[in-house]
C-alpha cells in the first residue's frame, strides 16, 4: 500500500482545473477602466448598424401587433384544432431562455462557483429582456388585450374574482413575479457599479444620470453590511423561483388531457430544457461580445468551457425526457398517446421539424464531449445557435403536433403560420437585440465590483495555498 | 442633526490600517464613523461596532406575509366571496392554491428585502456631504476611505489623529455646504 502522496505542481493543477477564471491580476483601477470602456468610448459603427437593424425589427414587431389588434387573432395562423401556436411557442421559448440568467446569477452564487462572477450581469440582463419578449405573447393573444388587468385580482364592478384553480392564472403570477424579482436582483447587483460610473464620469450629464440611478451609494460599510446579506437572500429566493416558473409553464400543458401534453415528466423536462436553451443563448450573445470588447481576460476560456459543459449536461437531460416520454407512450398502451409519438411526430406532416429537434438537441450537443470542440469558440457559437433553433422546434413539436391530430380524424387540420406570425417572432428577436445593445452601451456588462472581489479572493487563496505548500513540503513524498 | 457638524474624510492604502484607525477613533469617543470601499472589507463591521443586519428578519416577515396573504386571498376569493365550481373540486382546494401561494411569498419577501435595504441605507439620497470632496470619488474605484462626522471643534484634532494613523490624505467638509 504505497500510494504516493504529494503536492500537485502548478502545471498539473493547471491541466486539472483548466483555464483560469481571471487572466492575470489586474488592479482595481485597471478593471474599472477596462470594464467601463464600452460605456465611455465613442459609439462604434458596428453598434450603430446593429442598432439600426434591431430598431427596424422592433418597428416590425409593433406594426404586426397593431395589425393584430386591428384585425383580431384571425390575422394569425392558429385556428381550431391548433388554437395555440406561435404565441405559446414563442412565449415558452423566450421564458426558457431567461432561465439561464437566474441559474448563473443565483444558483451558482449559492454554490460559490467563482466562474459565475464575470458573466452574471450579462446573463441577468438577458433574462430580463427575454422575459419582456415572453410577456408580450400571452398579452397579445388575449383577444381583448386592453383588458389584460382582468387577470389580476382587483376589486371591480364586475364583482368577480379570477379562477385560481387554473394553471393559466398560476402562469400570470409566476411570470410577473419572475420578472419583478429578476429586475430587483439585477438592479441591486448594479448599484456599486452605477456608483463607480458616477464617480468615474467625465461629463456632468453622465454624473447626474448615473448618480440618480446609483441612489446615493457610497460604498459605506453600513451599506455593504445590509447589501451582502440582501443579495444573498435574493439569490436564495430566485433559486426556487426559477424552478417554479418553468414548472408552472409546463403545467399549462401537463394539466390538460391532451395526448403528448398530459405527462408527469413535463416539469423537470421543461426546466432542463429552459436551462439548456438559456445557456445556448448566453453563449450566442457572449462569444461575439467578449471578442468585440476585448473581455477575453475576464470572460475566459474557462467560462465558455463550463457553459458548454452545462449545455451538454442539460442537453442529456432533455434527451432523457424525450426518451421517457416516448417509452411511456408505448408502455401505457394508450392508443392516442402512442399515435402522437409514433405516427404524428416522427412520421407525420411535421416530421422534418421533429427530426430537426432531435438533431439539434440530442445529436449536435454530443460534440461537446470533446475538449477541442469546447475550446473552438466558432464551433461553440454554431452549436449554441443550433441549440436555440432546436429548442424552438421542440416547443413547436410539443404544441402543434399534439393539437393538429385531434381525437377524431374529422377534426384534423394543418397549422401554417401567417406573415404576421413570422413578423412577430422576428420582431421579438429584434426587440431583444435592441434592448441588449442598449444594455451593452450604457451599463457595464461585467460587474466590476464583483470582479474586484474575485481578484482579492484569488489572491488570498494563492497566498493561503503557498503557505500550506510550505508547511506540507517536509511531509511530501512520505511513504 | 445637532450643532454644525464637520465631516472628516481620510484615505487609507490598506484594510488593516483603516480598521485600526476606526478602532482608535472609537476609543477616542468618536461614534459617527463609516468606511467606504469599492468592495466589502473584512473585519470592518467589528472595527466600527456594527451589529448584525436586520435584512433577514425583514425578509422573513415579508415572506410569511406573502405566503399567508396569498393563500388567504385565494381561499376568500374562490371559496367565500365568489365560489367557482371547477370540475366539482371543493371550492376550497388546497393543492391548486400552492403555486400562487409560493409565488406571492417569494414576491413579497423579495420586495421587502429590496425596499428594506433602501430604507436601511437611506436610499435614495443622491446628495451627501462626503461627495463634496473631489478625492472621495476614488472610494468606488480603488481607494479606501474613512469618514467621521464630528463636532466642528473636534475636526482639527481628529484630522491630526488620522494623519498619525497613516492616512494618505485627509480633508474636511463642513455640514450644510
Amino acid at each position: 500500500m504505497s500510494v504516493e502522496m504529494r503536492e500537485l505542481t502548478a502545471l498539473e493543477r493547471g491541466t486539472l482545473e483548466g483555464a483560469p477564471v481571471l487572466v492575470g491580476r489586474p488592479d482595481d483601477r485597471k478593471l474599472n477602466d477596462d470594464l467601463f470602456l464600452p460605456v465611455w468610448e465613442k459609439t462604434r459603427r458596428g453598434w450603430l448598424a446593429l442598432f439600426g437593424i434591431t430598431l427596424g425589427l422592433t418597428g416590425l414587431l409593433f406594426s404586426a401587433i397593431a395589425y393584430t389588434f386591428a384585425k383580431g387573432i384571425g390575422a394569425w395562423g392558429n385556428n381550431i384544432p391548433v388554437a395555440w401556436a406561435y404565441d405559446i411557442i414563442n412565449f415558452v421559448w423566450w421564458i426558457g431562455i431567461g432561465h439561464a440568467g437566474t441559474l448563473i446569477s443565483a444558483i451558482l452564487l449559492l454554490f460559490q462557483q467563482k466562474w459565475r462572477t464575470s458573466i452574471n450581469r450579462f446573463a441577468e440582463a438577458m433574462t430580463l429582456f427575454a422575459v419582456i419578449q415572453a410577456l408580450l405573447f400571452p398579452m397579445i393573444h388575449l383577444g381583448r388585450p386592453w383588458f389584460f388587468f382582468w387577470l389580476f385580482p382587483y376589486p371591480s364592478t364586475l364583482a368577480t374574482w379570477p379562477n385560481f384553480k387554473s394553471p393559466l392564472l398560476w402562469d400570470v403570477f409566476a411570470v410577473s413575479t419572475y420578472f419583478t424579482v429578476s429586475l430587483l436582483f439585477w438592479y441591486v447587483g448594479l448599484l456599486p457599479d452605477l456608483a463607480a460610473l458616477r464617480d468615474a464620469s467625465k461629463s456632468k450629464a453622465a454624473r447626474i444620470a448615473y448618480g440618480i440611478f446609483a441612489l446615493g451609494w457610497r460604498g459605506s460599510a453600513r451599506h455593504w453590511r445590509h447589501y451582502r446579506i440582501a443579495y444573498l437572500l435574493l439569490a436564495g429566493l430566485a433559486t426556487p423561483l426559477v424552478l417554479s416558473v418553468h414548472t408552472i409553464v409546463s403545467f399549462d400543458f401537463a394539466v390538460s388531457q391532451l395526448p403528448g401534453w398530459h405527462t408527469t415528466i413535463f416539469p423537470p423536462y421543461f426546466v432542463a430544457g429552459a436551462i439548456f436553451s438559456g445557456f445556448a443563448m448566453v453563449l450566442t450573445l457572449m462569444i461575439p461580445a467578449r471578442k468585440v470588447f476585448g473581455f477575453e481576460g475576464v470572460i475566459t476560456q474557462r467560462h465558455l468551457d463550463n457553459m458548454a459543459k452545462v449545455m451538454l449536461a442539460t442537453g442529456l437531460m432533455v434527451s432523457y425526457g424525450y426518451l421517457t416520454e416516448t417509452f411511456i407512450a408505448w408502455y401505457s398502451g394508450d392508443k392516442f398517446e402512442s399515435f402522437v409519438f409514433f405516427n404524428t411526430r416522427a412520421r407525420g406532416p411535421y416530421a422534418p421539424i421533429y427530426w430537426t429537434m432531435i438533431t439539434c438537441n440530442v445529436l449536435v450537443p454530443q460534440i461537446l464531449w470533446w475538449r477541442k470542440a469546447r475550446e473552438n469558440t466558432i464551433l461553440l457559437w454554431i452549436v449554441s445557435i443550433l441549440v436555440n433553433v432546436g429548442m424552438w422546434t421542440e416547443r413547436f413539436v410539443i404544441i402543434v403536433t399534439s393539437l393538429h391530430r385531434d381525437f377524431l380524424p374529422s377534426s384534423w387540420a394543418m397549422y401554417r403560420p401567417t406573415w404576421v406570425d413570422w413578423s412577430i417572432l422576428s420582431g421579438t428577436i429584434g426587440f431583444f437585440g435592441l434592448l441588449f445593445l442598449l444594455f451593452l452601451r450604457f451599463v457595464p456588462s461585467v460587474s466590476a465590483s464583483e470582479v474586484k472581489e474575485l481578484r482579492r479572493e484569488l489572491e488570498h487563496e494563492a497566498h493561503a495555498g503557498a503557505h500550506a505548500a510550505k508547511r506540507a513540503a517536509p511531509a511530501a513524498r512520505v511513504r | 442633526m445637532a450643532s454644525a457638524a464637520t465631516w472628516v474624510l481620510a484615505e487609507f492604502k490598506d484594510e488593516a490600517a483603516l480598521c485600526a484607525a476606526a478602532r482608535r477613533l472609537r476609543e477616542l469617543g468618536q461614534q459617527r464613523l463609516d468606511a467606504h470601499s469599492p468592495v466589502p472589507l473584512h473585519g470592518i463591521d467589528e472595527a466600527l461596532g456594527l451589529r448584525k443586519s436586520p435584512v433577514p428578519l425583514i425578509a422573513l416577515i415579508g415572506g410569511v406575509a406573502g405566503v399567508a396573504g396569498g393563500y388567504l386571498m385565494q381561499w376568500w376569493m374562490n371559496a367565500v366571496d365568489f365560489p367557482i365550481n371547477v370540475a366539482n373540486r371543493g371550492f376550497h382546494s388546497p393543492p391548486t392554491n400552492i403555486p400562487i401561494t409560493f409565488e406571492t411569498g417569494v414576491l413579497l419577501a423579495s420586495l421587502s428585502i429590496v425596499f428594506g435595504l433602501f430604507a436601511l441605507c437611506g436610499f435614495p439620497r443622491t446628495h451627501h456631504p462626503v461627495f463634496e470632496t473631489e478625492g472621495f470619488r476614488t472610494a468606488s474605484v480603488d481607494a479606501l476611505w474613512l469618514s467621521a462626522e464630528v463636532k466642528a471643534e473636534d475636526a482639527e484634532p481628529v484630522s491630526r489623529e488620522l494623519e498619525k494613523l497613516g492616512a494618505v490624505q485627509v480633508s474636511r467638509v463642513p455640514e450644510g455646504l
